[in-house]
């Protein structure tokens, strides 16, 4: 862990002093107007061209409205946008460039460049549910080739805010992002990021994410602020050759009606050396704290240290798939969670959200946390401390069941190539942690409480080598013996202590 | 008689090559006739689409388009209808193409070009001249603001070009800029330029050239000949004192 530690150190010690002081140019002095109506793109464009060419600076945006599509941000060059102006799409799809190299739209691109940033108390408003919906008009007449995924247009072809590929010094501060068209802004493949103060408000369509951090190395993100129809703070991994690493996220507060904290789902290369502490989630549809190792990626040496998390429908889901491994050996081990509160309520934690997440995997009764790899792919070394889960209890095995029989048991699908989400096996035969294909499990000080009776038992572990639980409480009314080992069921599991 | 056939179909072909293309409606690609929303993403959405499916026309009618530069595709034919006007924004960074200014429609190494209808082009050439001197001012553009000017149309490396009829008005630069093109007809144009420094049309280079039936009424020169063209006839084409360009 002092590895860790001293990596974080180095990082921020290097993201601070990556800024030199540089000139300021007023936008309006480009002939940039704030006035809502005209659109800026080429003449913001010219303008960061210019400060790139002359020693680098900042573009500042004072109070107004500036409407633009696509702008590449070059080197030595900081967007600046001050309280009070916004930088707002145009909504028409056809202001936007669909990058050749990463074959996505964007309002604001940069690609190869060193010391870029955003920055300033100012907006980025991507007008994502119109821009979405004009696309798909254009679509539908057939003047746009998309094939229309479930009836939207796919990913790439909706802009998103702001997407870095292959940048160095990257400083995103202070602004609020709002409503992309898709994702919302993706950090791919760049070295030396620091998010700091940001605030995110993005439930204007589908995949609208907080952040997308891609392959990136030496990451922070910290005293920021996100409310997103999608994963908060997400991170990926798309090339197998690439890995995501050396991340430190804190001080950060989200709410989502898809995950918190969430690492993968594509996840080719992996995710190394990260630590993330003193995180709030709230009306989180799945959950707060997610790692998938889905692609055959390795997710190594990972700190979460203080999390709590209030009415949100899951709290820790740790998976193993296959998916499009290529033959890659899948690898998660090395885990310490503690410090961690969720309360997980009985109802939708996300109703009322534009865009609710959907409501999938039924039948089944609320959802246990879960550590699941699969059969020859163990999920290794975790450790759980000082964890409080507050559950709703009360399952109902007339609407689903599924029991403690080798039967049942063994009845619940592996699911190697199923998209990894803590619902996806339907009902589960425990009601606080489910544990399949792990080795080396530690439980201290880990209190599950449920607040009715439920059917199912507290912890089931199946094909689970090497599990240590101390300091436990497992609290449910009801129960006839309120003994510890009557609510941990191990099912072909060897070298469990239960004290 | 198979040499005569060649050339009938060479000239069919040839000169006439979007008679039977499809016409596209430029609402189809969203582009606004209010003369606020600024089209250039949009008209050049369409433009490159209409490319892609083998040629055609995007047709305008009545309604003013704001737009800055939209780069032109071979086959392809910008159709103004009376009435229609294609508006230049007076923001000199829309005419910034791959590190010059050019003209609003724009168009390098192509094959039948063609712009056409009783419409207008217009630059709005007074407000882009304001623009050009404040940003040189500001010490944004290094070059001389004449070589920043920009004009209405042109054409560079061209095949086979039609222009016909159409009305252009208000050019900063040459209203219409041919270089290097081979087989151009220009036949039926106004150009009302009066009281801007640029000229009518610039000459440089081209082979095979035709204006008839055109008028010209320009504060510059009506024609600018730089450069060797070649086979250039001027036919019953004059000026606003009824003199008869060459």
């Amino acid at each position: 862990m002092r590895k860790i530690q001293w990596i974080i150190t180095g990082l921020l010690v290097c993201l601070s002093t990556g800024f030199a002081l540089a000139k300021d140019y007023d936008a309006h002095t480009f002939g940039v107007r704030g006035d809502g109506i005209t659109v800026n793109t080429a003449s913001i464009q010219y303008a960061i061209d210019y400060i790139s060419g002359h020693g680098g600076g900042r573009l500042v945006f004072t109070v107004g409205t500036y409407r633009t599509g696509s702008i590449y941000l070059k080197s030595d060059v900081t967007l600046h946008i001050e309280p009070g102006a916004t930088l707002m799409s145009t909504t028409n799809p056809f202001d936007f460039v669909k990058d050749k190299d990463v074959n996505w739209m964007a309002m604001i691109f940069a690609k190869h460049q060193t010391n870029v940033g955003i920055t300033g108390k100012g907006v980025i408003d991507g007008r994502g549910f119109e821009t979405a919906n004009n696309m798909t008009n254009y679509i539908q007449r057939g003047v746009f080739a998309d094939s229309l995924l479930w009836d939207r247009a796919r990913e790439p072809n909706r802009p998103q805010n702001i997407y870095f590929r292959e940048c160095k010094n990257v400083t995103i501060k202070d602004i609020t992002l709002k409503d992309p068209a898709g994702w919302n802004q993706t950090y791919d493949q760049c070295v030396n990021i620091l998010v700091d103060g940001i605030k995110v408000d993005a439930k204007s369509y589908w995949n609208n994410d907080g952040i997308d951090i891609v392959d990136c190395d030496s990451v922070v993100i910290r005293n920021s602020y996100f409310d997103a129809a999608d994963d908060v703070i997400c991170f990926k991994s798309h090339d197998a050759t690439k890995i995501c690493q050396n991340i430190l996220v804190e001080n950060c507060v989200g709410r989502s009606s898809a995950n918190g904290l969430k690492f993968g789902t594509v996840s080719r290369g992996g995710f190394k050396n990260v630590v993330a502490r003193n995180l709030t989630f709230f009306d989180t549809y799945r959950s707060a704290i997610t790692f998938a190792a889905a692609d055959g990626g390795t997710v190594e040496n990972i700190v979460v240290d203080g999390v709590r998390a209030v009415n949100t429908g899951n709290a820790i889901y740790l998976r193993i798939a296959d998916r499009w491994s290529k033959g890659k050996q899948p690898v998660m081990k090395d885990i310490i969670i503690k410090n961690v509160y969720v309360e997980i309520p009985a109802g939708k934690p996300d109703a009322g959200y534009p865009y609710e997440g959907p409501v999938e995997d039924l039948p089944r009764n609320i959802s246990p946390s879960g550590i699941v790899g699969l059969p020859g792919h163990p999920i290794e070394n975790v450790t759980l401390e000082n964890i409080e889960l507050v559950y709703p209890g009360g399952g109902d095995p007339f609407y689903a069941k599924v029991g403690l029989t080798p039967e049942e048991l063994d009845g619940i699908p592996e699911m190697p190539q199923s998209y990894p989400e803590f619902s996806q096996f339907k009902e589960l035969p425990a009601w606080g942690f489910y544990i399949r294909h792990a080795d080396g499990i530690k439980f201290k000080n880990v209190i599950l409480r449920a607040e009715k009776k439920d059917y199912r038992a507290a912890i089931v572990l199946d094909d689970v080598k090497n599990a240590s639980f101390s300091e436990m409480k497992i609290e449910e009314p009801g129960k006839e013996k309120d003994d510890l080992k009557d609510k941990i069921f191990p099912y072909k599991s060897e070298n469990i202590s239960i004290k | 008689m198979f040499r005569i056939w060649i050339l009938t179909v060479v000239v069919y072909f040839g000169f006439f090559p979007s008679s039977e293309a499809k016409d596209y409606n430029a609402s189809l690609f969203g582009i606004k006739s209010d003369g606020i929303t600024l089209n250039t993403g949009s008209i050049q959405k369409a433009v490159d689409f209409i490319s892609e499916q083998g040629g055609g026309r995007l047709m305008f009618y009545v309604g003013r388009y704001l737009t800055g530069t939209v780069i032109l595709k071979s086959n392809v034919t910008i159709h103004l209808e009376e009435g229609a006007v294609l508006v230049g924004v007076p923001v000199i960074y829309d005419y910034f193409h791959n590190g010059d200014f050019v003209s609003i429609l724009y168009g390098e190494n192509l094959e039948n070009v063609s712009v056409t209808g009783k419409g207008v082009i217009m630059g709005n050439g007074n407000a882009l001249l304001a623009a050009i001197t404040e940003q040189v001012k500001n010490g944004y553009i290094q070059k001389a603001t004449s070589s920043v000017a920009p004009g209405l149309i042109q054409l560079k490396d061209c095949k086979n070009v039609l222009l016909s009829g159409v009305i252009l008005r208000s050019s900063l630069g040459e209203a219409i800029r041919l270089d290097k093109n081979t087989g151009i007809t220009m036949k039926g144009i106004t150009i009302e330029n009066a009281g801007l420094p640029g000229a009518g049309l610039l000459l440089a280079g081209n082979s095979s050239l035709v204006v008839a039936d055109s008028y010209f009424h320009t504060s510059g020169k009506e024609i600018i000949y730089a450069g060797k063209n070649q086979d250039v006839r001027i036919e019953n084409t004059k000026n606003s004192t009824g003199r008869k360009l060459k």
